[in-house]
């Protein structure tokens, strides 16, 4: 059965090379090395005004999320590739034609995931850092740790979304109580230490003092996480018909506000629908934000005066920029291709559709700067995140056009988006610590979103749409 | 008799591979054309740029006169199509199909229409089912709908039959060739040779992306030739070639 797992691997492989050319995906690790190894030459520097933990507490916080970003979208795989390659599925829908259990491919299924984003990611990383290690005073013990934490961090990802995804899929009302329950377990222990729950952690505890016995409790959570959600994992129903009464014509009414209406109308009923609404806001966009939140409120000491919130309001836009995946991942030109519908049409509607979404950033920054005491600044921090949100999904779209979530994989169009998103946030965080208010001036970002939106237009347009 | 649609010197390229080779020719309206060809052969590619879903390496076409490079949302609009393998939008039921299309290409009185459709195609029982639960022969049966609800004067439909039962491919094929006698034309893709020597009035033979014979059927039928045989023998003496 080696054979089913290797055939995944060459599969996802396969996915992502066939997309923009095996030499630039084949860069994107190396990519990842490289800003490891220029990164780790920065620590001497940092180390002045941050302590080295804070910084080790960062990258862990980061490959967390990565680690659910991963396995959200795995769990989507299968609707993505129909929507991309027609009649293409993958390995991991195939026991209806296989002699295999669903249970067994999907046990593959989770150890390819590991494996194969180990390599593109989390190797490459902690591969830069220990190459710099002799040059920037960082024991090669300590840089061979950080790479296994990392991993485990990754893996917490991974699994806690498979976990809870599995939850989901079986019960909706068990898995608000499986997170109501966290929440208590977060509290409570926060109330018991007089500590953030975030430094109890497994990987940052292990990363602080290695024992074998912490190492052998991060395992054993993982292999528990794993273990429950292969145990729940509910193969998809076969033969099930679905019905719906009409709610396109009415939907289409009443967004007859809007610059595209039927686009409009089925874009809302796809995510209704497809489960995405609910599924990715938890999954992609609450989840990986309360992680965050929860890591960086550690660093509030080494902010300025109330820093914190604008960092949390700068994250949150370039998060929330990704929502423009959401409503472009289940649909390729194909459908359109037989309408009278061109492809900038199709972008200005789901940047529409992003826009609607956009409520959902801005209450949850609102949330934030409520339950943080910083109600003065809300008006500001939802300026800037929401302002950074629509700037970066103006590059995004004049990058990627229809397809953000495959071209992102195409190391010159990541290193484009880093520069020029990078470029942005580092200007307007820089002036929301200088003072709260002066964070309003990120609505100056509407003139880029506006000319890159208009310049994505007219470059999707000339590009043949019988692409992805 | 006035032209429908007219290529001259179409070839498509895919980086070293020549999908389409300086292919010229002309579809009169009122007619039912079927391009003819084996797997592989630059059919679809073939429509994909007269409908304007992809471009020309090189040559031009016009479709009911509008020019498929310079405009191809516009020819879209004018005419109905049935691409080879796309699927109707997995998330909307059948009939929100046929409203999302409508709308998009604003059909007045979609209701009357809609219900014509699903009692002539029989699948009245599925139109409130999701696109994505739908079998393929349904799907097919939505597409096709989707092509003629806004009753184009040109229709270019890629292997229109391919998962019909034989009931359902018999009342297609009645329809189309009542189609055409209401003076609309037909631009079929095919490599079911029999029922394009039952349908069609006109014909092309495409082989590695050229362009082997075009002419009318009933040429043939007056040499006592048959569409399958002639097709045969040309497409085998063009590989030895």
């Amino acid at each position: 059965m080696f054979e089913l797992f290797t055939n995944m691997v060459k599969e996802e492989w396969r996915v992502h090379s066939t997309m923009f050319g095996s030499l630039s995906f084949a860069l994107f690790p190396v990519m990842i090395f490289g800003i490891a190894l220029m990164g780790s030459f920065l620590i001497p520097l940092m180390r002045t005004t941050l302590p080295a933990g804070n910084l080790t507490l960062i990258i862990h916080a980061n490959y967390l999320m990565l680690g659910i970003m991963v396995g959200g979208f795995g769990l989507l795989g299968n609707e993505v590739m129909n929507r991309r390659f027609g009649q293409a599925s993958l390995l991991a829908f195939s026991a209806r034609s296989l002699p295999i259990s669903e249970k067994f491919i999907f046990l593959n299924f989770v150890i390819k995931d590991t494996v194969y984003y180990f390599f593109l990611w989390v190797l490459p990383f902690g591969f830069g850092y220990i190459l710099a290690s002799p040059f920037t005073g960082v024991p090669l013990a300590g840089a061979l740790l950080l790479l296994l934490t990392l991993t485990l961090s990754f893996l917490f990802g991974l699994c806690g979304v498979f976990f809870l995804s599995a939850i989901y899929a079986r019960s909706r009302p068990v898995l608000w109580l499986v997170l109501l329950v966290l929440g208590v377990g977060m509290g409570g222990l926060a109330a018991m230490t007089g500590k953030n729950p975030v430094l109890f952690f497994p990987p940052l505890l292990l990363n602080s003092a290695f024992t074998w016995v912490n190492f052998l409790i991060s395992c054993a959570v993982l292999a528990l996480l794993f273990g429950i959600a292969i145990v729940l994992f509910n193969p998809e129903s076969v033969g099930s018909e679905k019905t719906y009464r009409d709610s396109f014509a009415p939907l289409m009414q009443r967004f007859s506000f809007l610059p595209n209406p039927p686009l409009a109308a089925k874009d809302t009923l796809d995510l209704y629908r497809s489960g995405s609404l609910i599924g990715q806001t938890i999954f992609s966009f609450l989840l990986p934000l309360a992680v965050i939140w929860f890591f960086l409120s550690l660093l509030g000491p080494f902010f300025p005066p109330h820093g914190l919130l604008f960092i949390v309001a700068v994250t949150t836009g370039v998060i929330a920029s990704t929502m423009y995946t959401w409503v472009t991942m289940f649909d390729t030109f194909g459908p359109y291709a037989c309408l009278p519908v061109a492809v900038s049409t199709l972008i200005e509607s789901k940047l529409t559709t992003f826009a609607v979404l956009q409520a959902i950033p801005a209450i949850f920054i609102a949330v934030v700067a409520l339950f943080s005491g910083e109600a003065a600044y809300l008006v500001p921090a939802i300026v800037l995140g929401i302002s950074v949100s629509f700037y970066a999904v103006g590059v995004m779209a004049w990058l990627c056009g229809l397809s953000p979530n495959v071209l992102v994989y195409d190391v010159k169009v990541l290193f484009v988006y880093l520069i020029l998103v990078g470029i942005a946030l580092t200007i307007f965080t820089s002036v929301a610590f200088a003072n709260p208010y002066f964070a309003l001036s990120a609505v100056i970002l509407a003139i880029p979103t506006w000319l890159l939106v208009r310049k994505a237009k007219v470059r999707w347009d000339a590009v043949d749409p019988g692409g992805f | 008799m006035a032209v429908a649609l007219e290529a001259k010197n179409l070839t498509k390229k895919y980086g070293e591979v020549i999908a389409v080779d300086n292919v010229s020719l002309s579809v009169e309206r009122g007619s039912l054309f079927g391009l003819l060809g084996p797997n592989g052969s630059g059919k679809t590619t073939m429509i994909k740029m007269l409908t304007g879903q992809t471009r020309p390496t090189s040559g031009s076409a016009s479709v009911l006169g509008v020019d498929v490079i310079k405009d191809p949302v516009g020819v879209r609009g004018q005419v109905g199509i049935i691409p080879e393998q796309e699927t109707p939008p997995s998330f909307l039921t059948a009939m929100e199909y046929l409203e999302f299309v409508a709308a998009v290409r604003k059909i007045p009185d979609i209701e009357t229409k809609e219900d014509w459709w699903f009692d002539f195609l029989d699948f009245a029982d599925k139109k409130n089912v999701l696109c994505k639960d739908l079998s393929r022969g349904t799907r097919q049966k939505l597409m096709f709908t989707q092509a003629f609800i806004h009753e184009p004067a040109l229709a270019l439909i890629d292997e229109p039959l391919i998962n019909f039962d034989p009931i359902m491919q018999d009342v297609v094929k009645d329809y189309l060739a009542g189609y055409v006698k209401k003076g609309r034309t037909i631009f079929i893709s095919t490599h079911i040779l029999e029922v394009a020597e039952e349908i069609c009035s006109g014909f092309a033979i495409l082989h590695k992306g050229i362009l082997l014979h075009t002419g009318p059927v009933a040429e043939l039928t007056a040499r006592g030739e048959h569409l399958p045989s002639f097709f045969l023998s040309l497409v085998r003496k063009d590989r030895h070639v």
